[in-house]
């Protein structure tokens, strides 16, 4: 597991090692949608997740 | 043997894919389409992949991207012409009816004065939806003429040209629940029904779910729906009437099945894989 800081509440996050670039979590403190990125120095961030858009479904 | 599966962002079914094709044994070949470009004058390097899974959750990256492998030679599940027919409920609709599947009477009409023509050959309610769209998003229910022409007023502001097409469509006066089967490969591996006090079942809008047992005449048409929407890996809504008549919603090419699977305990994903990789070996 590795721990990253959540951008909405500042609390922390646990992810699991093998997580990837676009997965979204739950962060349960806070209750907000998260999605890992991976910045240019290949360091792994969460940022808030894209919001749904028109053409989002199944 | 060599699997992708394209996404871009990782909801709890594109885990449980990738899980899956691990579990299974395969390689995995994992395709982020939003850290890339996709080259459409050079190959991607993907070329030599002999299953790819489509599973982005944007229905234009799915179409876009599917579109781009297809024509350099890959075999990508859904394949281009299922996902554009599922999306397009218009289409679905057409090509539901001419291969004689029952749906709900529905019509397409681009302004208000047709829209009541439409209401007075179907009578209220009757449900008005976007062409594209998915969630039960902007799906509303005119319940009288009034109600119909709020409706249309507020689509009419709307900015975006496909929302000025009303699909308007007889009301199904379904239980408290439609039907949700998979049909993957000619087969009905599960289903559930979606349950909920509101007309809208969606489970995107609270719908609790449960597992549904399926008489022969619903699997029959389940499997018939999914033929004639292309084959390959569906998610088919049914909505049953009150005098028993069973009616085919709508077909979803890139399915969420996180809800089935927790209430049947079934393994969807690996089906999904091992059912696919089968199909294509014969
Ligand atoms: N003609 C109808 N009569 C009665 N109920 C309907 C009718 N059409 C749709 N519904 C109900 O409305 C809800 C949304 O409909 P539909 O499945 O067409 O929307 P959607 O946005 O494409 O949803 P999704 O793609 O997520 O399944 C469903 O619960 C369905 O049972
Ligand atoms: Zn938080």
């Amino acid at each position: 597991m590795k721990k990253l800081e959540c951008p909405i509440c500042g609390g922390e996050v646990e992810i699991p090692d093998d997580a990837l670039p676009g997965e979204l979590f739950e962060h349960e403190e806070c209750g907000s949608q998260l999605e890992l990125e991976v910045d240019d120095n290949g360091k792994y961030r969460l940022k808030e997740a894209e919001e749904i858009s028109e053409d989002w479904g199944e | 043997m060599r699997i992708g599966i394209v996404y871009d962002i990782v909801r709890w079914e594109e885990r449980a894919l990738i899980n899956a094709v691990k579990k299974l044994g395969y390689d995995l070949v994992l395709i982020h389409i939003l850290k890339k470009p996709l080259w459409l004058t050079e190959p991607n390097g993907i070329e030599t992949l002999d299953i790819v899974f489509q599973r982005c959750v944007s229905f234009y990256r799915a179409l876009t991207s599917t579109a781009v492998f297809e024509e350099h030679g890959v075999l990508v599940v859904n394949n281009y012409n299922v996902i554009r027919d599922c999306e397009d409920k218009l289409y679905t609709t057409l090509k539901l009816v001419k291969n004689n599947i029952p749906v709900p009477r529905t019509a397409i009409s681009f302004t208000r004065e047709s829209c009541l023509e439409v209401a007075e050959k179907i009578g209220f309610p009757l449900v008005i939806k976007p062409i594209y769209g998915s969630w039960g998003r902007m799906i509303s229910r005119a319940l009288d003429k009034d109600s119909m022409l709020e409706i249309l007023e507020f689509r009419e502001y709307m900015q975006s040209p496909y929302l000025k097409i009303h699909y308007l469509q007889e009301y199904i006066d379904k239980p408290n629940r439609d039907i949700r089967a998979f049909y993957f490969w000619g087969e009905v591996p599960a289903a559930i029904y979606r349950i909920s006090s509101s007309w809208k079942t969606n489970t995107a809008l609270g719908a609790s779910v449960q597992e549904a047992r399926l008489n022969e005449e619903l699997v029959e048409l389940i499997v018939k729906a999914g033929e004639v929407m292309g084959g390959g890996l569906l998610g088919i809504d049914i909505l049953e009437s009150r005098d028993g008549k069973y009616y085919v919603s709508e077909v979803n090419a890139i399915p969420e099945f996180r809800n089935t699977v927790r209430v049947t305990g079934k393994d969807l994903a690996s089906m999904m894989i091992e059912k696919t990789v089968q199909h294509f070996k014969k």
